[in-house]
Parts: C-alpha cells; structure tokens; sequence
C-alpha cells in the first residue's frame, strides 16, 4: 500500500547549511499493518511520516501510496490526498488552543462542505469513540495533555481516513495515558486502518499487533 | 445553490477568526471607519458645496468689470456703460454699487447690494425684491430687505427692525429692516443685504457718477470671451471677469480648503498604512503555525487564501459601510458641524444653508477602491507566502 522507493531527503537550512534527513530510503508497508518506526530524536522518523503524509515532497525517490505517486504531487491533488487518506497525530497534538473541542475535530471536514447533518453524526461518533464528548463544549487550551490527544485523535479520524499517521504520540503523556493510547492504536487497527508510528517510546516495543518495527539511525534504516 | 458556491463553514472560520483576536479586529475596524468617515464627508462636503456653488455661479453676470490699478479696485465710471453697450454682441450693461460691510458687534461681514428701483436688475433674485418692495416708500428712513443669516446675527445684538450703519465720516445712518428675502441659493443670499442705491452710496460715501463694478450680459454664451478681450482692450485699466474665471476661483477657495481637510486624512492614512505595512510584513508565529496545521489536516492553498479572504472582506467592508453611513448621518443630518466652518463661512457670516443631499456613486466607489481592496490584499498576501512553502516546514 505504501512505497518509499529510494528516498533521499535534504533540508537546506541556508546555502552553505545542509542537511541531510534521509539517505536511499526503501520501505513497504501493507495495508492494515501496523508499523513502529524507532529511533532517537533526529534519526529521521518524522521525515518519513512527513512524505507518507504529503506534507513534504523528497530530494530524491518516489513515494508510492495505493499506487499513487504523491511525491510528485501539486499542491491542490496534496491538500485532497491528505483529506481523503490521512489523519495525522502531531507530537504536541497541533490543535488550536482558541477553538473549541468540538471546532478542532470539525476542521478537516469544513473544505468538503458537508450537510450539516453529516457533519454532526461524524463529530458525535467520534466524539463517543474517543471518549471526549462530554468536554465537546471547551477551549482545548483549558484540557489536559490526555484529552487534548484524544481531540487529536478524533480530528485525525473525523474524516474515516485509511492511514493514520502518528508522530512521537506519547512523548508528552504519563505511563498510563501512553498505555490508554496504545489501546487505541489497537482498536483502530482492528478497525483496519493502515497505522505508522514514529516513536523511541520503550512502551511500544514488542507489542503483540504490532507488524514491523523498523530501526532508523542517521537517516538510514537498519 | 448559493451553499455549493459559498463554503458557509469557510466564512464561519473567518467570522470566528475575527472574534478570536477581538481587540486587534477593534482596532483595526475603529481606525479602518474613522478613515473611510473622514474620506467620505470631505468628498460629501465638497460635492454638496460644489453643487450650492454652481448654482450660485450660474446666477452670476456672464462678465464683471472692475476698475483695478496696481492690482487694487477702484470705484468704476459709470459713463464705461454706454461705451460697453456700443461693443458688438454685448445685449446689457449695468453698473452696480455694493459691497461689505463689516458688523462689528457679531464680528462679520455682511454683503451690502444697492438696487435702482427703475431699472432692470442684472439677476432674477434681486428683480423679485425690486418688485416687491418699494425702497422710496419713506423719504426719512431708508429701508433694506435682508437674507436670514443677517437678520438672525442683528435680532441677536439688539437691532430687531433697523441697524444703524456707520459712515466713513463716523455719523450714523439709521436703516429699516423692511423684509426677509430667500433667494435662489442660500450659500449667496444669506448675508446679504439690499437697499436702495442712494442709501448704499451714502453709507460707502459713493459720488453719484460712480459705481463699484459693471455686469455685462452677452446675447451669445459663446462670445463672452471675445467681448472680455474687447472690453479689456477698451479699458486697459479694468479687470474683466467671466464667468468661467469665478468657477475657477471657486474650486480654488475649495480646493484649498479641501486641503486643510486633507491633512487631517493624511494622518488617519498613516495609521491605515501602518496596519496595511504591519499585516503584509509578515505572520506571527501562531499564525503561521495555523496555516501549518490547517494545511496538514487537508486544507488546500485556495481554502486558507478563502478564509484570509473572508476574513479581510468582513472587516474592511464592515468598517466602510459603517463610515460611509456615519458620514452620511454627520454630513446631511447633523450638518458636519466642525468640519462645515473649514468649507463654508467665507464672509464671516455662516450661511445657514443646508448641504444638499448629493450621493455620488463615483464617489463612494472611489473611497472603496482606496481602501478595502488595500487592507484585503494585505492580508492575504503574507498568509498566501505561509501557505506555499512545504507544510513541513511551516509546522516545524
């Protein structure tokens, strides 16, 4: 389902300031798999979470998603790739703080232009599924760092997408909202979503759902 | 229909966006009316004014002569008519005596216009005055007919039925108030008085074979200048006016004012143009990151330039039709009081006329253009830059 096929990434911080990000990647990821990228901080796992995601096109290599080429595509087909088969879950949730629970999980939905009715049966299901209704009503910004994941959760969701894509998701969560997570991940899987997590979190190593743990070091896999 | 055009949610978002920086948006809406206020009454001020003026030129002689050396007037031989009268295409010649008199109690000036009884009236107003009124009717007091203004500022320091003039060699010369006249335009009419010629050449202290300028009227529009060129040559030591050359003088007196004005806009322009220069330098951080996130969760370049869109539409048209309806309200209900006296009050005397109603389409649409297509623009520009670069790196 996902290709990354000879995958180079350099970011240029300036002329003389190079960096390089991910040198000769190869990668293949079925779909309904579950897939743990490890590695320290700046190994490169956002990087490819990044170009699975479309947020960022490589130096080089092609990024292949249900036989797709998304690394080569413009801007407006990106934004529509993303809408349709991404959900994404930020390290620092990504939510804006001056919206309402409710408003955050909706904003992947609003360029579709849906019914109103849609709209809200989608907002009420996710809202049960990830526990987080009865704060429906609240800034974010006033939520603890576990129910603003879970609002992150259920934007990722919101628009039913095939991959979910989570970076670094417990980095900023106690042992038991990790495990309470890791729960989740496991019910969205069983949902048959196509799952790619980037973490160093000990918590995810060895897990029984878990189909690929993939080692990365200086931009290279191991 | 209007909803698969439109995405509601999008203009929702801006709507909520606005409310989210509250005071900034204040701001920027208090300043954004104050400016479009101001560049609305100055354009609705000068166009009513313009509008009273040439009606008030259209009522003037086709041309004046006065008798000017070393750049000052001097009374004019009335003996100049006949010769005037003799010049081909020239249909009348009338020499008038008026001028101004200053009103020390109210400190203004008042425009004294003295009129044969037996002869034909250079303009219709004064005509309608001659008939009605019989300025020999008391051989003792000599009477005068004045516009409202005049009678107002007299009733208001006691002289309620006549006033009392004072000659150039300091005696009095007690004048009954015998009417009140509402000319043609209130602009002209409203300080101003008429009385017998004999009376006015009395108070100017005026020899009789004087006068203080000659209207001339010519039979075919087109050849005014022609005639304005042979009086000249006629009488090189007079000034010839036309009609054309007081339009001129006119839009000079209000272009000039409409300067005064101007610089009160130019400071309500810099502020305008430091919000413009302080939205297209550049996003926040917070701001910026928002674009990142919005675009990260599917949002296209077009659907965040929409709601930038919105969002600067909303404010920047909601200011202007909030200005332009205050000026609206300052300038033809409430009479732009304050502003008024830098327009109007030439003489002195502030003419109690009321602006007329004049809504320029040309007008508004130019404080439109010159406002809400700027503040727009600079909102979307900076947040299009944002919204190009590579997510990524925005949210990074």
């Amino acid at each position: 389902m996902i290709y990354l096929k000879d995958i180079t990434k350099v970011y240029e911080i300036n002329k003389n300031n190079k960096v390089v990000a991910l040198q000769n990647i190869n990668l293949d990821i079925d779909e309904g798999e579950l897939v743990v990228l490890r590695g320290a901080s700046g190994s490169g796992k956002s990087t490819i979470l990044s170009l699975i995601a479309s947020l960022s096109k490589p130096t080089s290599g092609e990024v292949i998603v249900d036989e797709k080429r998304i690394s080569k595509l413009p801007d407006s087909f990106a934004s529509k790739y993303r809408q349709e088969n991404i959900g994404f879950i930020f390290q620092k949730y990504n939510l804006i703080p001056t919206l309402s629970v409710t408003e955050n999980i909706l904003l992947p939905l609003i360029p579709l232009n849906p019914d109103e009715k849609v709209a809200k049966k989608k907002l009420d299901e996710v809202m049960a599924r990830f526990d987080i209704s009865h704060k429906a009503s609240q800034l974010v910004k006033s939520l603890s760092g576990g129910e603003q994941q879970r609002v992150a959760i259920a934007r990722a969701n919101i628009n039913n997408p095939k991959i979910i894509i989570a970076d670094e998701p417990t980095a900023n969560l106690d042992e038991k909202l990790s495990l309470n997570f890791i729960e989740i991940l496991k019910q969205m899987k069983e949902l048959g979503k196509t799952i790619v997590v980037a973490t160093h979190d000990p918590l995810f190593f060895n897990l029984d759902f878990v189909d690929k743990e993939i080692k990365i070091h200086k931009g290279k896999l191991l | 229909m209007i909803k698969d055009k439109i995405n509601i949610y999008l203009v929702e978002y801006a709507i909520n966006s606005i409310l989210r920086q509250k005071y900034k948006s204040l701001f920027i809406v208090v300043v954004f009316t104050f400016l479009t206020f101001l560049l609305s009454s100055m354009f609705f001020i000068t166009n009513s004014i313009k509008y009273e003026l040439n009606s008030t030129r259209k009522a003037l002689p086709q041309i004046i002569v006065q008798k000017q050396i070393g750049g000052k007037n001097y009374d004019i031989d009335i003996n100049r008519v006949d010769k005037i009268l003799n010049i081909a295409g020239v249909e009348d010649a009338i020499s008038r005596v008026w001028g101004y008199y200053y009103f020390d109690n109210a400190r203004v000036n008042f425009t004294l216009v003295g009129v044969n009884q037996f002869e034909n009236q250079y303009k219709n107003s004064l005509q309608k005055i001659v008939d009605k009124t019989d300025f020999d009717k008391d051989e003792n007091t000599p009477i005068m007919v004045v516009g409202k203004g005049v009678k107002k500022v007299l009733s208001q320091n006691y002289y309620k039925e006549y006033l009392n003039f004072i000659k150039p060699d300091g005696k009095l010369l007690k004048v009954s108030i015998d009417g009140i006249f509402d000319a043609d335009t209130k602009l002209e009419s409203n300080d101003m008085i008429v009385m017998s010629e004999d009376t006015l050449r009395e108070i100017f202290d005026m020899p009789s074979d004087k006068a203080t300028d000659i209207v001339v009227k010519v039979s075919n529009p087109k050849e005014v200048q022609t005639v304005a060129l042979k009086i000249k040559q006629l009488y090189p030591d007079s000034r010839v006016i036309t009609n054309d050359d007081l339009k001129v003088s006119y839009e000079n007196i209000f272009d000039y004012k409409g300067g005064v004005f101007l610089a009160l806009f130019i400071v309500s322009l810099f502020t305008f143009f430091m919000i413009v220069y302080d939205k297209a330098s550049g996003l926040s951080g917070e701001q910026k990151k928002e674009i990142g996130i919005l675009k990260a969760i599917g949002w296209s370049v077009d659907d965040v330039l929409k709601v930038k869109f919105y969002e600067g539409f909303i404010i920047s048209f909601f200011a202007y039709i909030n200005g332009v309806i205050l000026s609206l309200i300052f300038v033809h209900i409430l009479q732009a009081p304050l502003l008024r006296d830098i327009f109007v009050g030439y003489r002195g005397l502030k003419p109690a006329f009321e602006l007329p109603f004049i809504l320029d389409i040309q007008t508004l649409s130019l404080v439109f253009f010159l406002s809400v297509p700027i503040y727009i623009s600079a909102t979307i520009i900076p947040s299009w830059r944002v919204a190009t670069l590579e997510t990524d790196e925005v949210i990074r």
